[in-house]
């Protein structure tokens, strides 16, 4: 019997034909720490439901099988009183707050529990001790960073004195330092106080760590389960679309090449250790490379004329936020960039001053030879389009097709170049099928591509995607990343705006690193990504490839590898060298 | 609306802001009643003077200022439309008493501001909460009330962003005509009401896995508790109204209730 049981588990929400969980059956032992994770859709989010008595409770519709927590049954006990058995965490840290103080939130559960006073200042203090937000006591929470949002949910979780804590998804709105920040706590609650974790990621580069055994769940059916080296190097894993640690598919190729790491290593710290026991310390001799140290060179650097010139730009909110220093920047026609940094940075700002939604304060933008000053946004967003964030925060149409078209008619386009252009929209992004669709019944990440179908319909010559990757699942983001690539070979001027480094690796774009309002660096991909230095300052963590390659650098090995593949081809001609 | 920002609490620990907000809520009562008794320019001066040593001891001196400034167009209008109607309905000329009375309303008029944002101003929706919660008003009331301050930065910052992702799309919100105008508001308002549905499901499958509603007898982390200044506040604010109201009524140069009719 373990702290969680569960005995083939089916669920159907209300008016859905088809059931969202299909004959789970778990058992979790006290102390485990599970990483979970599916393609977006999987039953995840259902799954967690259960766990603390949502689901049968809140949501009505059909649930067979059984949930039990510390021998509790979810059917008979209210969410109510299994809140003090096991504490779930949602996603959006904005949307579990409820106090106007961070000491009163953490309150919030007990208060609603009865607990007396003194034993409530006893819990409060404890939790805010285990999260590290102490010193954040007396702040008001509307304040407080989204990674501090977030501790703080969790905060007020733990003060009710759960066994078992459950997170959805807690680091999507997150930048990877603010996201491992969150993964420590969870690791120290799991080792120092012994809590049963279950975690919901894509993350999984960051989080296998941390994790004793992964679940695999697709169409609402656990795929795999067990210890990480052995699901990630399943073949069912990988065909249900979820995400692969880096350090996992580096060995995959390795040891399909006969090369075996003992273990297998699951992080980049481990993998190192590993191979350098294979190496011997001979490698001063330099290793043969095939000529790619000159690959930064082949980024565009210079492909046409200037697009957007940013020149000495600084910007203050009105509420006396000084978002941007002295910025400039020049982006060619036809180049990819990432501009890169952690949240808070100045990233947004600074794209939003690219069609004109912001005007600088001091400096100047020029765009296509127009000053942003001079202009309406009406007739900058023509040339720039913004894809933002949130795609519910511009999607309000009856259709899909009157969605995509709102823009176009704002723009004054002929009837017939309307109805063309949509045409073409819905094909580029491959939801001709969603024409006549309500766009608020689709998916999240189907509710996103309409989104930017309705910004690349009017064919701007600019694309800037604000955070395109948050909260998509690993075959949403390699759909994105051919999307990409297809813009770029139609010489469209592609800027992402992303703290998404896994992600940046694939594309290797010129990235721009920015901090605390200013730029600190920028570069070719192969450059930047191993400039430990110019990273830390903009709190981006490096690839998961280059953190081995980094330690290498006795070995001989060039420290600025990026690709797997790559990476496995280098080692895998020392070992051969070095012999067995 | 500068005005409003009077009532926006800011934070601090000066004696004014950890006073038992019911004290406080007291004071301000005898403040706007005693205000409400006179119409005369001395009076309504030392009520009005009575109020500043709050506000340099609740350092809000800053937004106090921004109060009036606010109020300022308001103050105006009272001060010009009494004068005027006197002007016209009273055979078209002005006395003395005349000036004297418009000038006192538009004092009465600060005061009044002066005494709600000095309450609003130092006295936490938590604090204010409590008071509720003390004055037996239902949990779901106190709880729907803090909510709502809690998520108005939050709903800003939404409208902000929805504004943003139409305006790259072309919407422009300040052309065309009246009703254009309005019809432009669709894009921005219905992305906001949906979200604010999804969220509201959100906040309450948060509020269920905190127990929300577990136990009637609800505790809090917070407890009023009248300390020995509370006290003495207590006391003179009564004195004060006791004071004020003999003044008013037993001493002769103030006159009647409403002196607007002998005016002559």
């Amino acid at each position: 019997m373990g702290i969680v049981n569960i005995r083939d588990l089916w669920y159907t929400y209300p008016n859905a034909s088809e059931p969202a969980l299909k004959g789970l059956e778990m058992t979790v032992e006290e102390g485990a720490f599970i990483l979970l994770t599916g393609p977006s859709g999987c039953g995840k989010t259902t799954f967690c439901r259960c766990l603390n008595g949502l689901i049968p409770h809140f949501y009505n519709g059909e649930l067979k099988g059984e949930v039990e927590v510390e021998g509790l049954s979810t059917r008979d006990n209210p969410t109510t009183e299994l809140a003090r058995h096991v504490g779930l965490i949602f996603q959006n840290p904005d949307n579990q707050i409820f106090a106007l103080t961070v000491e009163k939130d953490v309150a919030f559960g007990l208060e609603n529990l009865g607990v007396s006073k003194e034993r409530m200042m006893e819990a409060i203090d404890w939790a805010m001790k285990a999260t590290g937000i102490s010193d954040l006591r007396h702040r008001a929470t509307h304040e407080l960073s989204g990674g501090q949002k977030q501790r703080l949910a969790i905060a007020s979780i733990l003060a009710m004195r759960p066994k078992v804590i459950v997170l959805d998804e807690p680091t999507s709105f997150l930048d990877p330092v603010g996201a491992e920040r969150i993964f420590g706590v969870l690791a120290t609650l799991n080792r120092e106080y012994r809590m049963t974790v279950i975690l919901i990621e894509h993350r999984v580069d960051l989080a296998v760590r941390y994790a004793d055994r992964i679940i695999v769940l697709d169409g609402g059916k656990i795929i795999a389960d067990g210890p990480p080296s052995e699901v990630f190097a399943a073949e069912r894993t990988r065909l249900a679309g979820v995400g692969i640690p880096k350090i996992v598919e580096l060995n995959r190729r390795l040891s399909r090449r006969g090369i075996a790491l003992e273990g297998p290593p699951l992080t980049a710290d481990l993998f190192v250790r590993e191979i350098k026991r294979r190496l011997p310390r001979t490698g001063m001799t330099g290793p043969k490379r095939r000529s790619l140290p000159g690959l930064g060179g082949l980024t565009e650097e210079h492909l046409g004329s200037p697009i957007i010139e940013a020149d000495g730009v600084s910007y203050t909110y009105p509420a006396g936020v000084r978002a941007l220093r002295n910025v400039s920047l020049t982006i060619q026609r036809g180049e990819f960039v990432a501009i890169m940094g952690e949240n808070g940075a100045g990233k947004t700002t600074l794209v939003k001053h690219f069609n004109g939604l912001l005007r600088p304060e001091s400096g100047s933008v020029v765009v296509d030879g127009v000053d942003v000053s001079q202009v309406s946004v009406a007739s900058l967003a023509r040339k720039v389009g913004l894809v933002f964030q949130n795609a519910d925060d511009q999607l309000f149409s009856e259709n899909v097709e009157e969605e995509i078209s709102f823009a176009l008619r704002n723009f004054g386009f002929e009837r017939d170049v309307i109805e063309k252009r949509v045409d073409w929209a819905l094909n580029l992004l491959d939801i001709e099928r969603y024409r006549k669709s309500s766009p608020f019944i689709l998916s999240g990440g189907e509710r996103k591509r309409v989104a930017l179908a309705s910004v690349l319909a009017w064919d701007p010559d600019v694309v800037v995607l604000d955070e395109p990757t948050i909260g998509q699942d690993h075959s949403q983001k390699e759909r994105l990343r051919h999307f990409l690539m297809q813009l770029r070979t139609q010489g469209k001027t592609t800027i992402i705006v992303t703290h998404d480094v896994e992600f940046v690796a694939e594309c290797r774009p010129r990235i721009v690193l920015m901090a605390d309002g200013g730029l600190i660096a920028d570069g070719p991909t192969e450059r930047i990504m191993t400039d430990m230095d110019a990273l830390k300052r903009a709190s981006v963590l490096p690839p998961e490839v280059t953190k081995v390659f980094s330690k290498l650098n006795s070995y001989g090995f060039p420290a600025d590898v990026i690709d797997v593949e790559e990476a496995a081809e280098m080692l895998y001609r020392r070992l051969r060298e070095v012999g067995p | 609306m500068s005005l409003l920002e009077g009532l926006r609490f800011s934070r601090g620990t000066s004696p004014v802001h950890n006073l038992d907000p019911r004290v406080k809520f007291l004071m301000t009562t005898v403040i706007f009643a005693s205000a409400i008794m006179f119409l005369d320019l001395v009076p309504l001066l030392v009520i009005l003077l009575v109020q500043v040593p709050l506000v340099v001891v609740g350092k809000i001196g800053r937004e106090w200022a921004k109060t009036l400034r606010g109020g300022l167009f308001l103050a105006v209008v009272i001060f010009a439309t009494n004068l005027l109607s006197f002007y016209f309905f009273r055979g078209r000329h002005l006395t003395s008493g005349m000036v004297e009375y418009a000038l006192s309303l538009t004092l009465r008029f600060l005061v009044l501001i002066t005494s709600f944002s000095i309450f609003f101003l130092t006295t936490s929706p938590d604090k204010l909460s409590l008071a509720l919660e003390k004055a037996r008003i239902p949990y779901e009331f106190n709880f729907a009330f803090i909510t709502a301050i809690r998520f108005v930065p939050v709903l800003a910052d939404e409208a902000q962003s929805i504004m943003d992702a139409q305006r790259a799309r072309g919407l422009e919100l300040d052309r065309g005509g009246f009703l254009a105008r309005i019809r432009k508001y669709i894009p921005i308002l219905l992305p906001l009401i949906i979200n604010s549905i999804r969220r509201s499901l959100e906040l309450a499958e948060a509020m269920e896995s905190r127990a929300f509603g577990a136990s009637r007898k609800r505790t809090n982390l917070y407890e009023l508790k009248m300390g020995r200044g509370d006290y003495a506040v207590l006391i003179v604010s009564a004195l004060a109204l006791a004071a004020a109201a003999y003044i008013r009524f037993f001493m002769p140069p103030f006159g009647p209730l409403l002196p607007a009719f002998t005016i002559a």
